[in-house]
């Protein structure tokens, strides 16, 4: 699977990825469109300030063992066990928090604007390559490939027959 | 390998799930007493009418056939043969096993109320037929008592109130939600609550049932002597673990069943996980119930990847926190919601919507309360849970976020 690895020596702090990200969800996908001003609207992703003063690029890691999926007490959290990516459904979410309660990271929140449903980092669905990578002039936020944390796939599919 | 299932909740197929990927052909077995899959979290939804019961399942549709597990819906266990390594049930058949894991969860638990077990409309939230009895009460009322400000008792008292009920909670604490947080927190939530026409009344007990002479329910008395009319009773007072089927067993039970850190019992090739056992909490470092969805999930899985042969121990297993969201206000709380005592130093922040709060003992976060803005709260939890000094000057803390704690795998993953 593929997965955002961060360099924060890198990081110049220009926050890129977070336009970039904000713009990829929504309406137009444009950076030139997207309202900046518009509180109901936040990135996916940020960048931080370290005890340092060193600014950190942050998104969700997609772990292998996701404690957001874990904590997720209406199933619309899951592993796709064919990219690894820690997909949520909207529809199924329940705004209960447990997963904004249980990621150490911090990577999962509330929707900003109708506070019912929590949004986090989709990897950017359907694009090859998430737009925070592609934003990052300085190379702090790249993409690697590491072994699959999918173990769901690893076995025969009994209902498949196989 | 022959592995047998008690219970189709957060525990029992997070389990199978577990067996499903360490074990490509074993054989699974799950007896549920529930005839349907579904989040028992969700029922509060469905009982207000936000979500039908079809939506409250939470796996997916093709589960079971996916994960190849054969499904005994609606029947329950009555009593374990641990010599013949099988499980009696109450269809007349018997389930036999080579591992067994015993995911029966809880129960509501009813006080010892003067006709609480007679009166005909006094029930518990915790199952869907439970949703069924109370909806068609509260057709027939206009008000509604809850016994218990908890947050079972609190999301009930929501849900009957969306329904057009006037709803009353009697909570014998000083204010509502005491578990999870302190008087000025839980204060925001009983004037939204007061404001919406539920009334809320601390301090107090119920003493007694009324009944009309066809054990109706009329009324309850309180123990200042206060009668609340009402037809409708939800008893919101704690969960007791599923655990008759063992009497008689030597499988050893405390307030749950015991298991060790491999969710083994103390008899051979039975495991056990979730609302019915007990085990070793993180934050109290103590043994106790752990009755809450993630640990259940948790549990599941490494009593599942154990019986299928694996050997894996359960770590962060941490009961402490508590997410909630009622009338747009949310909270996260995590650890003690008060200092304990005087050797704990709070730092508080409160501005119009919002009300941080946090606790420490020499130099480590021991507890936490989020209200409004809840984001990042995670990162508060897993400090907490680790116990350790978190070296962060008073003045970030309200804005504590993984920039401080950035900690990253050569896989990319993050540590905290
Ligand atoms: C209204 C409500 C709201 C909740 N909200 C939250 C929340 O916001 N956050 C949170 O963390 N937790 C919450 N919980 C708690 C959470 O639901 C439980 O911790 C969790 O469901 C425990 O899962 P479990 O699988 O161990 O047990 P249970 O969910 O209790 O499931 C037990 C299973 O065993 C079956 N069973 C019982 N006896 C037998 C028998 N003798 N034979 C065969 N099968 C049997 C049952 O039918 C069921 O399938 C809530 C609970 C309720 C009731
Ligand atoms: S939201 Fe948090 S726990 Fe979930 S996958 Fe992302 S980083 Fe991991
Ligand atoms: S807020 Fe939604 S995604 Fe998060 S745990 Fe609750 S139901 Fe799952």
């Amino acid at each position: 699977m593929l997965r955002i690895f961060i360099k924060p020596e890198l990081c110049a702090g220009c926050k890129n990825c977070q336009v970039t990200c904000l713009a990829e969800h929504s309406p137009s996908r444009s950076v030139w469109l997207v309202n900046l001003s518009d509180q109901g609207s936040r990135p996916r992703n940020f960048v931080e300030l370290n005890n340092e003063g060193q600014p950190v690029p942050l998104s969700c890691r997609h772990c292998d063992e996701p404690e957001c999926v874990n904590s997720c007490m209406s199933g619309a959290l899951y592993k796709d066990p064919a990219t690894g990516i820690v997909a949520h459904n909207p529809e199924q979410c329940a705004g209960c928090w447990m997963c904004v309660m249980s990621c150490p990271f911090g990577m999962i929140f509330p929707d900003a604007r109708e506070n019912k449903v929590s949004v986090k980092c989709d990897f950017c669905a359907g694009r090859d390559k998430p737009r925070c990578v592609e934003a990052c002039l300085t190379g702090a936020i790249t993409l690697i490939e590491v072994p699959s944390s999918n173990i769901d796939g690893k076995y025969p599919n009994l209902a498949r027959g196989e | 390998m022959r592995y047998l299932i008690l219970g189709a909740s957060a525990t029992g197929l997070s389990a199978a799930g577990a067996i499903r990927q360490n074990d490509p052909w074993g054989d699974i077995t799950v007896l549920s007493g529930d005839r349907h899959i579904y989040s028992r979290c969700l029922l509060p939804d469905v009982l207000a009418g936000r979500r039908d019961a079809a939506a409250a399942r939470f796996v997916p549709e093709d589960f079971l056939r996916r994960n190849g597990v054969r499904w005994a819906g609606g029947v329950k266990a009555v009593k374990l043969l641990p010599e013949e390594k099988g499980v009696a049930a109450d269809n007349g058949d018997k389930f036999f096993y080579d591992k067994l894991l015993i995911a029966t969860g809880s129960s509501s638990y009813l006080p010892p109320v003067e006709n609480i077990n007679r009166g005909r409309q006094v029930y518990g939230l915790r199952n869907l037929e439970d949703v069924w009895d109370i909806t068609r009460a509260a057709g027939n009322c206009r008000q509604a008592v809850i016994m218990g400000g908890g947050l079972v008792g609190v999301d009930a008292a929501v849900s009957l109130n969306e329904k057009g009920l006037a709803v009353v909670i009697v909570e014998i604490a000083g204010h509502i939600l005491p578990l999870q947080l302190d008087q000025r927190a839980a204060a925001s939530y009983e004037a939204l609550f007061r404001n919406r026409g539920i009334e809320i009344i601390t301090g107090e007990m119920m003493n007694r049932i009324i009944l009309d002479d066809r054990q109706n329910v009329t009324g309850v008395q309180l123990k200042s002597g206060r009668v609340i009319p009402c037809g409708l009773v939800v008893a919101a007072t704690g969960v007791r673990p599923n655990i008759d089927f063992l009497e008689g067993t030597p499988v050893e039970v405390g307030r749950g069943i015991k298991v060790n850190e491999y969710q083994e019992t103390s008899y051979p090739d039975i495991y056990a996980a979730g609302d019915v056992c007990e085990s070793l909490e993180v934050f109290t470092g103590k043994v106790a119930p752990t009755p809450i969805w993630p640990l259940a999930v948790l549990q599941g899985q490494v009593a599942g990847t154990n019986m299928a042969g694996g050997r894996r121990k359960i770590v962060n297993n941490f009961a402490f926190k508590n997410s909630m969201e009622f009338y747009g206000l949310n909270t996260v709380s995590f650890g003690f919601p008060e200092a304990p005592d005087t050797s704990y130093t709070t730092y508080i922040m409160e501005s119009p919507g919002s009300y941080k709060k946090y606790i420490f003992k020499d130099g480590c976060l021991r507890g936490a309360i989020l209200q409004g803005d809840i984001s990042r709260a995670g990162v508060t939890g897993a400090l907490i849970r680790k116990n350790t000094p978190v070296g962060v000057a008073p003045g970030k803390l309200f804005d504590l976020n993984y920039a401080y704690f950035f900690n990253q795998r050569e896989n990319g993953e993050f540590v905290l």
